[in-house]
């Protein structure tokens, strides 16, 4: 019997409707019709059975979502338990699978733990300087103000006291050398000068005691100090008693207040404490008030507040500024202000260096997949059988590929639990590979974040080289596999997918081989840049100035003159010298640039004057350091106090300051002094703090002048020599200690050293990205050779039907070294293509070579291709040996 | 839930009449309401929304069964069967209520 509309209609189903909704309406209707039925055939009307029947049975819709609602809770949880039974099962059968080849299961985790481990180490660098926010309390709104690089102190008062966008404001320098002396051993310790509220910008208490108090960077109330974590355990033994006690900096008598927590290292962990900057706006300091102090700005901006609009009130404070200064500053000075996150601001510009790593790696992780790939697919030629049994017996395909593939990602957890082994190793090796500055380092390890990294790598990879196997083995026609030949069905259609894995391969390999070459002769170029001094046998080390109340300039020229008397004495010293700053010598260089009136050519009112950089010199610093003589005379030491001041230039300065003379006998002041400086010499033009650097306008002065308007707080000990630094460290710390005790002398170090160290980061990159070019070159050494064997055993009856007609062994070995050839022609033509494209990225890394050099382009594909055909000659001489009788035996 | 009929049926009582309706084999939904409704001479008059409901309570619990079938006028119906724990439930719960029953009457019948 057929129901009315109306009931047809309570049970009309949704479209689509699911299986539960579809069983729950069957039973109901069931129910209702025969009912209905009983009813009828007791003579009632249909309507009024209808009726009957619904009154019956109470809330027809409402019964049914109920019942349907508690069908769906059974259902679902019994799929899941299925799910999980059937995984349990795979899980086992893999297991199994797995241990029954260990070589396989060997090979292929190994693979996967070099690849997946490596990626994991360079991630624990990628996460800890750019990922991870900064450690400090709510880092999104911390802010970094600068114009033209760095505030004077005079500027950064006005924009602290205008801001409205961000409080607090704070002010720190990057950190300078001083000597600490008192009851211990006097050290060379760095501190770095921050405004009284730096510490309140990062919202970072102190551990014990407290930190700057407002107020605290006015002078008078400046003579204190907050120490490092370090710092208080090496040189206080951890003294809890700390606060209260005093120290001596540089002859300065300051109280400790404070110690900050462990992990607290800003701007840098070279700094050891922190002090007060003295803001100090008297005549006295206008120097360093107005000019040469400068201090790298932090604000927190309040709650809502954009960069924007934080950037426009700062560019409208420091505009409002210029009228302040004692002197009349270039129309162009203060134009560039800006505001940026400071956590950009701290990671500066490693971010695309990191970044090449982390793709380069990836692909290196790519190439492993795919060789594990391969292994996987040969192996699913032997378990052909063994699926099409399964397939046979009622195993859906989707069940079969969700085997295969808990197999893959069974191997690539295995994988990822040994990488990580590989990446802890990997990750101790990048800390001491990691050229200095690098951002952020302390923060480097092995944290939660690249375990979950790590594993989520493992589960993905695991996926990624299982699944076109698995699609592939789970569809073999069943005659092939269960017949008993083997050479139909699936075999072709496979022989397609690896090959075309292998040409991949190889054009991944290319592209990373090919970026590694354009670094690699990028390095080399910069070793071929003639710095301009001979650095080989020069020993440099760094001397601080010994701390005097008063008349400081005379002492410290007196000191060096007794420290240079006692140089020349070492034996082995052929010549020896003391400068301000070193070429490749770093941080030391700071303050050491200023404005300056050139006598033939006067700066326009309003015009930017030219900025010079001074290197303060004794007289043989030049014979040391091998720089030539080009015109004029060198400095004498008749060059003293009372004598006219004088300079010697470099011709890159001679050419710029004076192009239509020469620049000998020319005169130059900086802005604020009165007396002019005459050039007596010019000398060859050096490189002074990178090897692509194109130079500054440099002058050199006597160590007279030192007085005049700057005070060193050490200078560099340069000697030539042939003797080992192991014997001149000592030497030179007595011969020091013998003048003055309190001197802390570091350990000397070669000049060379300090040239090669500037290009560290380049190296860093080098050393990386060939290591990963090599990974890459022989897993796709290995991939091909796979591939190429594979086919040879998989022909060898047809090889010995061939060699039965009368082919000669050298007709099999061409034969299957085209073939090798022809996956390497294709792969090496598809990696030209992506490193032609691929190299655009790594353009700002290079120097003197084009991303697309034609050296780098023509070797790179020949080595691959050499590499790749190498990886052929095995198989295609085994196939050469094939005896025909066996072959044709076989099968 | 139980809805009122002549006599209201307490909690869980229905889930006690229907596993013993399935006592003596598979029945379907339909089967089960008259089989309750003729066994208590309609005195127990349940809603048969109410006895559905109680059926599929049944089966997310484990204690029947259920399997499509043809029922006797040639349709296709649902059948329900006790499982080897729902007959262990019906024979707990037979317990329980003969004795808590017993009980009620002795003390309805205490003479005073």
């Amino acid at each position: 019997m057929k129901l009315g509309p109306g009931i047809r209609k309570l049970l009309r189903q949704p479209p689509r409707a699911r299986a539960v909704e579809r069983d729950v309406d069957a039973e109901l209707a069931f129910h209702l019709e025969t009912r209905v039925d009983l009813l009828v055939s007791r003579g009632l009307t249909r309507d009024a059975a209808e009726a009957q029947a619904r009154r019956e049975f109470g809330d027809l819709r409402a019964a049914r979502e109920e019942l349907a609602a508690i069908d769906r809770g059974r259902v679902g949880r019994e799929r899941r338990a299925d799910w999980r039974e059937g995984l349990v099962q795979d899980i086992r059968f893999a297991t199994r699978a797995l241990a029954r080849r260990p070589s396989f299961l060997a090979v292929t985790v190994l693979t996967l733990a070099l690849g997946i481990g490596a990626n994991a180490a360079i991630f624990s660098v990628v996460d800890a300087t750019l990922l991870k926010p900064l450690p400090y309390a709510d880092p999104d709104r911390l802010v970094s103000i600068w114009s033209e690089g760095a505030m004077m102190p005079g500027i950064f008062v006005q924009v602290r006291d205008g801001m409205r966008t961000a409080d607090p404001i704070g002010g720190y320098s990057g950190g300078s050398a001083v000597s600490m002396t008192g009851a211990s051993e006097p050290a060379r310790l760095v501190q770095s000068e921050v405004t009284s509220r730096f510490f309140d910008v990062l919202g970072v208490r102190a551990a014990i005691g407290r930190t700057f108090l407002d107020g605290e960077d006015q002078p008078g109330r400046d003579r204190i100090a907050v120490l490092g974590n370090a710092l208080w355990q090496q040189r206080f033994g951890s003294d809890p008693q700390i606060v209260g006690r005093s120290i001596v900096v540089d002859g300065v008598t300051r109280i400790v207040v404070g110690v900050m927590p462990a992990g607290f290292h800003f701007p840098s962990p070279k700094v050891d404490f922190w002090v007060p900057v003295s803001l100090d706006p008297s005549p006295a300091n206008i120097g360093r008030y107005w000019g040469s102090s400068q201090l790298n700005v932090i604000g927190r901006l309040r709650p809502g507040i954009a960069v924007e609009r934080a950037e426009q009130e700062a560019a409208v404070l420091v505009d409002r500024s210029r009228s302040s200064f004692p002197w009349r500053m270039s129309d162009e000075w203060g134009k560039g202000v800006r505001v940026i996150p400071l956590e950009r601001k701290v990671v500066g510009d490693v971010g695309p260096m990191l970044l090449v790593l982390f793709g380069s790696v990836g692909v290196v992780l790519l190439i492993a997949c795919v060789n594990v790939a391969n292994l996987l697919l040969s192996r699913a030629a032997a378990r052909e059988r063994e699926m099409a049994i399964r397939a046979s017996l009622g195993a859906g395909r989707a069940r079969i590929v969700r085997q295969l593939l808990t197999e893959s990602v069974i191997l690539a957890l295995l994988g990822g639990v040994v990488g990580l082994g590989v990446a802890a190793g990997g990750v101790r090796a990048l800390l001491l590979l990691l050229p200095q500055g690098m951002p952020r380092v302390t923060e480097v390890g092995i944290d939660a974040r690249v375990l979950v990294f790590t594993m989520l790598t493992a589960l993905i990879t695991g996926v990624l080289f299982g699944l076109a196997p698995a699609l592939r083995a789970s569809r073999p026609t069943l005659q092939a596999a269960l017949g008993a030949t083997r050479n139909a069905g699936g075999t072709l259609a496979r022989r397609r997918l690896s090959e075309s894995l292998v040409v991949a391969q190889i054009a991944l390999g290319v592209v990373l081989v090919a970026g590694a070459g354009l670094l690699i002769k990028s390095f080399w170029r910069l070793h071929q840049v003639d710095v301009g001094f001979r650095a080989d046998e020069v020993v440099a080390v760094d001397i601080p100035i010994p701390s005097f109340s008063s008349d400081t300039a005379n002492r410290a020229r007196a000191f060096f003159d007794a420290v240079l008397d006692d140089a020349r004495a070492i034996p082995g010293v052929k010549s020896a010298a003391v400068a301000s700053v070193l070429p490749f010598g770093g941080v030391g260089s700071m303050g050491s640039s200023f404005a300056s009136e050139i006598e033939a050519s006067p700066t326009p009112p309003g015009g930017s004057a030219p900025m010079l950089v001074r290197t303060v010199v004794s007289p043989d610093y030049f014979k040391t350091m091998g720089i030539p003589l080009v015109r004029g005379r060198a400095l004498t030491a008749a060059d003293r106090e009372g004598a006219p001041p004088v300079a010697l230039v470099d011709e890159l300065t001679a050419r710029r300051l004076w192009p239509n003379a020469d620049a000998i006998g020319q005169r130059f002041r900086p802005v604020w002094m009165k007396p002019w400086i005459t050039v007596v010499g010019v000398v060859g033009t050096v490189k002074r703090d990178s090897l692509s650097s194109t130079g500054e306008i440099a002058v050199y002065m006597p160590t007279t002048n030192l007085a005049g308007f700057w005070a060193p707080t050490q200078m560099s000990l340069v000697l030539r020599t042939t003797s080992p630094l192991s014997t001149l460290g000592p030497r030179i710390q007595s011969g020091v200690a013998r003048i003055d005790r309190t001197v802390p002398v570091p350990q000397p170090r070669l000049v060379q050293t300090l040239v090669a160290n500037s290009a560290a980061r380049t190296r860093f990159t080098v050393v990386l990205l060939a290591t990963f070019a090599g990974v890459a070159l022989s897993l796709g050494a290995v991939g091909i050779y796979g591939v190429v064997a594979y086919a040879v055993a998989r022909r060898t009856r047809e090889i010995g039907v061939r060699m039965a007609l009368g082919a000669k062994t050298t007709d099999v070995l061409g034969m299957v070294l085209r073939e090798g050839g022809i996956l390497a022609g294709a792969g090496v033509a598809l990696g030209i293509i992506g490193a032609l494209v691929g190299s655009r990225v790594l353009a700002g890394f290079l120097f003197g070579v084009t991303p697309n050099d034609p050296a780098v382009f023509v070797t790179v594909p020949l080595l691959l291709g050499l590499v790749a055909l190498g990886a052929c000659v095995i198989p295609a001489r085994r196939a050469s040996k094939v005896d025909p009788v066996v072959a044709l035996r076989s099968e | 839930m139980p809805q009122t009929g002549d006599l209201a049926l307490l909690q869980g009582t229905l889930d006690v009449l229907v596993l013993k309706a399935l006592m003596f084999g598979a029945r379907h939904g339909y089967a089960v309401a008259s089989w309750i409704r003729d066994t208590s001479d309609e005195t127990l008059n349940v809603e048969d929304r109410a006895l559905y409901v109680a059926l599929h309570r049944l089966e997310d619990r484990g204690w029947v069964e259920s399997e499509w079938g043809l029922s006797e006028n040639n349709r296709k119906a649902k059948y329900y069967e006790l499982t080897t724990r729902g007959r262990a439930q019906l024979r707990a719960e037979t317990t329980r209520w003969t004795t808590y029953a017993e009980a009620v009457f002795k003390v309805l019948r205490a003479p005073s």
